[in-house]
């Protein structure tokens, strides 16, 4: 009895983060997939039908705002990996000017997203202080377009200099793991920096790299603001072209199928790195 | 295989001296350990050894090749680490044929000599197992094995015992010493624990406080302690200080609060006036039965029952001893009892 009454108790604290969880975020989900469908949807009336799918998927303009995505979720992730891992692997040695540095990366964590977009637009816009700089050294003769560009560039220079404290935080917990010991065992049975690097040091921290991909990736994938501001003209980002087609069209199924894509494709893409991560830890 | 040679190493941390002039030579296939207390930089030496520290000054040759300025990867020395330091990602496989891989030994060979070396460690069948699926043991001699199957010039253990339980590291620090002999390798050991350094060396050194305070094989080293830190650090030795007050050719008078001890000076030279310094164990203060050149008198504050003897904490009129006597000996707290100290037990340090 007493025991009973005490799981109770238990499953009872949790209900303001459980609950809040299942019934709102958990019923939206719900919502945004049924409406993907027909059903419970907010225009027209309720009646199952896949036919807001089908549209979608034979519409170009979606499909390239979804490639469009996944390809800055990718060279996000990968950028910001690319830029963050030397750094981390810097800070764990130590050396002149760590804790100066160390401070210094943090910065971008405390500016919201949108705002450093627009700090970075001053920088890499058409007539902005790149631009100017190159131009008045003589390196180009005409600005570089590197805000606004057709590949997306201008988003993945943001998204890696607004994302760095982020990423670099988890690798670093996950190389401050590895012991010294292992790195001297390696340097001592002949490793040189290379082989330390890839052999040693790169499998170590695989957890901390693929959950910072992931987690760098979903964010890059569906976001709004910084894509709104510094993305290309054409195609908008999936989580622009959704918002267009629910508020400036008033589609709010097609808008559903888009949001339903987000959703599956993180999950997608979230199964595919832990597979990985299995993988490369040796399966366990 | 190498002869090492240290020369004047000098090795500072924050302007702390960890290593002060320190100068070592071990001849090919030796087996020397690096004994001292925590702090007395035999770690540091024996990681400087292996490249991990630059030396600030004095040099490290193998042979006759200076090593100053050659890194870690390419000294060809081969480190157990207290820790092990497995490759937690690689299993025993391939943490054994780690250092073969980074030396490019061609495939088939590495497989020989990985089968090999599982064999001598009695590793054979756990391969493919992770080293988080071993005991401790195991990954000791998996760590054992990935440093010999390099065949390195110089093995350093660096305490690689002391994760271990009592029983096994008996067991394990023979098998260290029997597989050392079988391949002759020059090795350098590293301890705290003088029973391991008494164990398993051809020589000890004795560190201290950055320097070396006395160097020699285990039974020189236990019997003819020539300082007091070694007297004290090595075994317990009564360590006391009196005047001489006769001399009889190679026999000195010595006094001392509690009376006067006859003692062998050896080739000392000590004239009667001076003060010196001297030890001796409590295994060579016991009971009197006549005969021993010296008598003391003292009262028992401790008997500590240790099996194969009691070991006895005295109060010869105020001077503190330590004795042994049998463990049949009727002895108790606040008993007095006459001592015999043989003139031979004593050693005259520095």
């Amino acid at each position: 009895m007493g025991k009973n009454r005490g799981l109770a108790i238990d499953y009872l604290l949790l209900i303001p983060g459980v609950g809040f969880i299942v019934l709102f975020i958990g019923s939206s989900i719900f919502i945004t997939i049924t409406q993907s469908f027909g059903i419970l949807s907010v225009t027209g009336k309720s009646q199952f039908t896949v036919a807001n799918w089908v549209t979608i998927f034979h519409d170009k303009e979606s499909l390239d705002s979804i490639l469009f995505s996944l390809k800055m979720g990718l060279m996000s992730s990968i950028g910001t990996l690319l830029f963050a891992f030397p750094v981390a692997l810097f800070l764990r040695k130590g050396g002149a000017g760590k804790r100066f540095l160390a401070s210094l990366i943090k910065i971008p964590l405390f500016i919201p997203a949108l705002v450093a977009a627009f700090l970075i637009i001053n920088l890499i816009s058409y007539h902005g202080i790149v631009n100017e700089a190159l131009l008045a050294v003589g390196i180009i003769k005409k600005p570089l377009r590197m805000l606004n560009d057709k590949f997306g560039w201008g988003v993945v220079a943001i998204q890696v200099w607004k994302n760095l404290p982020f990423v670099l935080l988890i690798l670093s917990s996950s190389l401050a793991s590895i012991r010294d010991d292992t790195i001297d065992a390696a340097r001592n049975l002949g490793a040189g920096t290379f082989s330390v690097l890839f052999r040693i040091y790169v499998p170590l921290a695989m957890p901390g790299i693929l959950v910072s991909m992931i987690l760098m990736f979903i964010k890059a994938f569906g976001d709004f603001a910084i894509m709104s501001v510094a993305g290309p003209t054409y195609p908008p980002s999936i989580a622009l072209r959704m918002r267009n087609t629910a508020t400036l069209f008033q589609e709010w199924d097609k808008a559903a199928v888009l949001g339903v894509i987000i959703i599956l494709t993180t999950l997608l893409i979230t199964w595919i790195y832990s597979r990985l991560a299995e993988f490369v830890t040796g399966g366990k | 295989m190498s002869r090492l040679i240290l020369r004047d190493l000098v090795k500072n941390f924050d302007n702390v001296a960890a290593v002060s002039h320190v100068s070592l030579e071990v001849e090919e296939g030796e087996f020397v350990t690096l004994l001292g207390p925590s702090g007395c930089g035999k770690t540091t030496t024996l990681r400087t050894i292996a490249g991990f520290y630059q030396p600030d000054q004095g040099e490290i040759y193998f042979n006759d090749r200076l090593m100053n300025n050659i890194p870690p990867a390419k000294r060809n020395t081969a480190m157990c680490f207290q820790s092990y330091a497995l490759f937690p990602h690689m299993n025993v496989w391939d943490n054994i044929a780690f250092g073969l891989k980074m030396r490019k030994i061609p495939q088939a060979e590495q497989k020989t000599r990985v089968d090999k070396a599982l064999e001598m460690m009695s590793l054979s069948g756990m391969e493919k197992r992770m080293p988080a699926q071993l005991s401790g043991g195991q990954q000791q001699r998996v760590a054992l094995a990935r440093a010999i199957v390099t065949q390195p010039d110089i093995l350093l253990f660096d305490e690689p015992l002391s994760n271990l339980d009592a029983k096994l590291r008996v067991q394990v620090r023979v098998e260290i010493k029997e597989m050392q002999k079988r391949l002759g390798i020059t090795s350098i050991y590293v301890t705290h624990d003088q029973d391991e350094a008494l164990a398993i060396s051809d020589r000890i050194v004795v560190m201290n406080q950055g320097h070396i305070e006395q160097v020699g094989d285990p039974q020189s080293i236990y019997l003819h302690p020539t300082t007091s830190f070694v007297a004290g650090f090595i075994g317990l030795a009564n360590i006391l200080s009196g005047r001489i007050v006769a001399r009889e050719g190679t026999r000195v008078q010595l006094e001392l609060p509690f009376g006067r001890l006859w003692a062998f000076v050896g080739d000392l030279r000590a004239a009667v006036g001076d003060t010196v310094k001297f030890s001796f164990r409590p295994e060579n203060v016991v009971q009197y039965r006549g005969g021993a050149a010296n008598r003391v008198e003292a009262t028992i504050l401790h008997a500590i029952f240790m099996g194969d003897a009691i070991d006895l904490f005295l109060d010869a009129e105020g001077t503190r001893l330590r004795a042994h006597a049998e463990s049949t000996a009727h002895l108790k707290p606040g008993d007095t009892a006459a001592f015999g100290i043989d003139e031979t037990a004593f050693q005259f340090l520095e």
